[in-house]
């Protein structure tokens, strides 16, 4: 067990101009501008910036980080292995929030710091499942720190989308399905692929990362990339980023229907200021109860909330759980844009 | 399919065409007596408030005891209370039961649950909505708490009946008018003839101005209108028929119990009859403002000395059936020529040659007391909705004023989580700002959106949902009318006020002080 007399010595990790920092290590973490030596949680683009000198991530995720980034000097680290810089030990664990996504662990022998990155508890056939950590301090994310996010289960989700995707497909509309192009759209895409033989068609940001899924032995449901040539209403579901909304890339489909599967769609008034006709709760971050959970299991007796409804997480650690809880600010997440 | 069914059907797809085919399959299919239900609830006739917000809130509180602050932070988010406890409190992993007939047995629980102790209440619901799915939940207390909308309007509904059942839609729209009653009869009742007393009594479909464009005004035949004055208070129907007389407003209301005096002064008049016309706050001589009509509506009981404090009249403009006979067939010159050997308040008639006449008339409008004029076809007959070419009216410009945002608050709905609802206020004797207004509307969506971000850049405190801005954007308001007023800290209410535009181009110090507010007072006739 480690000591809880020596959390407030010595921060571990700080903020900098440049991001979180870890002085005795110098590394940062999921840096926001060009340093020498960031670790990085995963490869979204809030998370992993291109610039620095060199990169650690967890092994897997090199893959989606080198398409992201370019080529880069990129060091990975298989689960749970552990490095030193400095006189701290560093190591990556599973995080649960895409493939190659990781909490990074930092321990001085003083006391041990964790960075959750983005994370979430429920099962999803794309990557390995996030593993409690135990720590002194956790530097956690906040995203849907509220009550009202609370996930359900996939099982009804899928139910509801294949019989969404039906009744278009009778009534001769395309289905389209909008979602993040990195981890959301793969993991949908596994979880068609384990529940039918139903194909899909892509739009090309989805197709990229697809086939950097399916070399880590990630298994998808059949797929093509919808090319110019694909022109009327599809039976099989189209799967594209958020952003095509509107786009020429959704004429080619007409007539079209507009799903998305995101955790915002939780409030009914979001989805309809989207435009959007039927939303999908689906999400690649912890709900309210996965994020007391994992605050819990941590038994971190600090905790840091970086990104989300930060406000109301520290506030309810510090006052009904009597957790010490503040928040650090951070250029992660995005107040209200579209899940990741 | 059930209503639960229905509203998937409707809240997911964004097409009328596919709403309407959703309406006239369930119309179809359902359980007669689930439809007939259904049908009040999507046209606004459901019985209201089974369940207060403020009992919804006690729920709430209830099963948020030891954090009532993070249950205000949901509610905040979410922008509507029963979906914010909808999503709280159903069960995630219930599948929505979306075909048995429940709407029956909703109310019944409903009309139980109205009935018990507020602490006993709060555990039994708390209870029911843990056994629904989040739909369910979510319309189950949208049906209990009033206010329910689904983006249907009330006539696509009567479009959708009309077709289920293959009969003219201004004919459903007309056998619909009057009290609804929900039962398993409802569809059989709309396609049996109706009896002439039956004619007599019902009210019937309001015809409604259009606003008249400048091009209209210039190509309009002053000598082919009658014009009259634009009175500001309820739109009603006067229904007399040998043994009742009854006020049924635009509203669809039966409001005859809030105005015993209209009532009583109508006993003399012929019948069988229906008139159209306005009630108006005051007396013919002496009208009062529109505001104190507002306190008989919402008054439970009409006391003698509310009716000496707060007088009502009926003012008639058009006469629909007289003596059994439809006058609506006949041109509006006709209708008045009838109407005026009958001895009621009516609004007086312009028969204009020029529009400058028009135009001097509207003027006039606000020193009565009206809010503008309206012009008449001479030769329209008196048809249903807002016919085009039959009515236009014609408004007085607004007042306006130049506001300072000073509170934001997210909005509900499709403005859920968008700061949409400010108070906007004017400067005192004393250089403080005090509010003046609340105003929901008048920007566009891409203006919204960017004073959301601004918003939340420039929260100096944050009271729950609403948010104290730095006082630095200015708005320009426009509103009806005004009024002294001891319930508002800066002494004076505004009606309608809505924002005209963003005056980005002026700062703070430029927005108007409250002297230009009780100089308006005093220049247009203090109502």
């Amino acid at each position: 067990m480690v000591s809880k007399k020596s959390r407030h010595r010595d921060p571990l990790v700080i903020r900098t101009p440049e991001g979180l920092y870890c002085p005795k290590a110098q590394a940062h973490i999921d840096p926001w501008r060009s340093v020498d030596c960031a670790l990085i949680t995963h490869a979204h683009a809030d998370h992993a910036r291109a610039g620095s000198k060199d990169y650690h991530c967890a092994l897997g995720g090199e893959g989606l980080l080198k398409q992201r980034l370019g080529d880069q000097q990129i060091t990975p680290h298989a689960y749970g292995d552990s490095f030193t810089r400095g006189d701290v030990q560093i190591s990556f664990h599973p995080a649960g929030h895409v493939l190659g996504s990781a909490q990074i662990r930092l321990d001085d022998g003083d006391s041990v710091w964790v960075i959750t990155g983005d994370y979430k508890r429920d099962p999803d056939p794309t990557c390995k499942a996030f593993e409690p950590v135990p720590c002194d301090v956790l530097i956690t994310e906040a995203t849907f720190a509220l009550p009202i996010y609370r996930w359900p289960s996939m099982d009804q989700t899928m139910d509801q989308l294949f019989a969404w995707w039906d009744h278009h497909v009778r009534h001769q509309r395309t289905p389209v399905l909008l979602c993040y192009s990195l981890g959301k759209a793969q993991r949908m895409m596994a979880e068609i692929q384990r529940r039918s033989d139903r194909s899909v068609k892509v739009h090309g940001a989805v197709a990229t990362l697809n086939r950097l899924y399916e070399q880590q032995g990630i298994d998808l449901c059949p797929w093509e990339r919808a090319s110019e040539t694909n022109r009327g209403v599809s039976s099989d579901l189209v799967i594209a980023p958020p952003q095509v909304a509107g786009s020429s890339f959704l004429k080619r489909f007409h007539p079209t229907e507009l799903a998305m599967a995101s955790g915002w769609m939780q409030v009914r008034g979001v989805r309809r200021r989207a435009s959007i006709h039927q939303g999908f709760v689906v999400s690649d971050h912890a709900d309210w109860n996965g994020l007391i959970q994992t605050v819990q299991e941590s038994q971190a007796t600090q905790v840091y909330a970086t990104h989300g409804e930060t406000r109301v997480l520290t506030r309810y650690l510090n006052e009904h759980l009597d957790i010490a809880a503040d928040r650090l600010e951070t250029a992660f997440g995005i107040e209200e844009g579209v899940d990741q | 399919m059930n209503f639960v069914g229905l509203f998937q059907a409707l809240d997911t797809s964004q097409s009328i065409n596919a709403k309407r085919d959703a309406l006239i399959e369930f119309i179809r299919h359902a359980d007669v007596l689930e439809s007939a239900i259904a049908v009040q609830a999507l046209t606004g006739r459901l019985e209201k408030k089974r369940l207060k917000p403020s009992l919804l809130k006690y729920t709430a509180n209830q099963a948020f005891v030891e954090t009532p602050w993070l249950f205000e932070e949901c509610y905040a988010t979410v922008g509507d209370l029963s979906e914010t406890l909808a999503i709280l409190f159903a069960n995630p992993q219930a599948k929505p039961q979306t075909n048995a007939p429940i709407l029956q047995q909703w109310i019944e629980h409903q009309t139980t649950l109205a009935g018990l102790k507020p602490e006993v209440l709060a555990d039994a619901l708390l209870a029911q909505l843990q056994e629904f799915s989040k739909d369910e939940a979510f319309l189950f207390l949208k049906l209990s708490s009033g206010g329910f909308r689904v983006g249907v309007s009330k006539g696509l509904v009567h479009e959708a009946i009309a077709r289920a059942i293959d009969m003219d839609r201004a004919v459903i729209e007309e056998r619909l008018m009057g009290p609804f009653v929900a039962d398993r009869k409802w569809l059989q009742r709309l396609q049996e003839p109706v009896t002439q007393n039956e004619l007599d009594a019902r009210p019937l479909p309001f015809l409604l101005a259009n606003p008249i464009t400048d091009e209209e005004i210039a190509a309009l035949n002053p000598q082919d209108t009658l014009v009259e004055y634009k009175w500001d208070g309820i739109r009603a129907q006067l229904i007399k028929t040998d043994q009742t007389i009854r006020l049924w407003s635009r509203g669809d209301q039966d409001i005859t119990e809030q105005f015993p005096d209209i009532v009583d002064s109508a006993i003399t008049l012929p019948s069988p009859m229906i008139l159209d016309g306005e009630i108006l706050a005051g007396t013919p001589g002496q009208l009062q403002s529109f505001n104190q009509l507002q306190t008989r509506l919402n008054r439970k009981r009409i006391t003698q000395s509310l009716l000496n404090t707060h007088p009502a009249f009926f003012k008639a403009y058009d006469l629909l059936r007289f003596q059994g006979e439809d006058m609506r067939d006949q041109p509006l010159a006709a209708r008045k020529a009838v109407l005026e050997t009958i001895t009621i308040q009516q609004s007086p008639v312009l028969c204009p040659q020029r529009v400058a006449e028009i135009a001097a008339m509207r003027e006039a409008a606000r020193d009565l007391g009206a809010e503008g004029v309206m012009i008449k076809d001479r030769q329209s007959t008196y048809g249903a909705g807002r016919k085009a070419g039959y009515w236009w009216k014609w408004k007085l410009d607004p007042m306006t004023a130049d506001c300072v945002l000073i509170y934001a608050q997210a909005g509900h709905g499709r403005r859920a989580n968008l700061h949409s609802d400010y108070t906007l206020a004017c400067w005192n004797d004393q250089d403080e700002l005090v509010p003046v207004a609340k105003a929901y509307s008048g920007l566009t969506d891409v203006e919204l959106k960017a004073m959301d971000q601004w918003i939340r850049k420039h929260t100096i405190q944050k009271f729950g949902p609403v948010r104290q801005v730095e006082p630095l954007q200015v708005f320009e308001i426009g509103f009806e009318g005004i009024a002294a007023s001891t319930r508002h800290k800066s002494g004076i209410a505004l009606r309608f006020p809505r924002i005209l535009r963003w005056r980005q181009d002026v700062g703070p110090k430029d927005a108007d002080g409250l002297a230009h507010f009780h100089a308006l007072m005093t220049n247009h006739h203090a109502l």
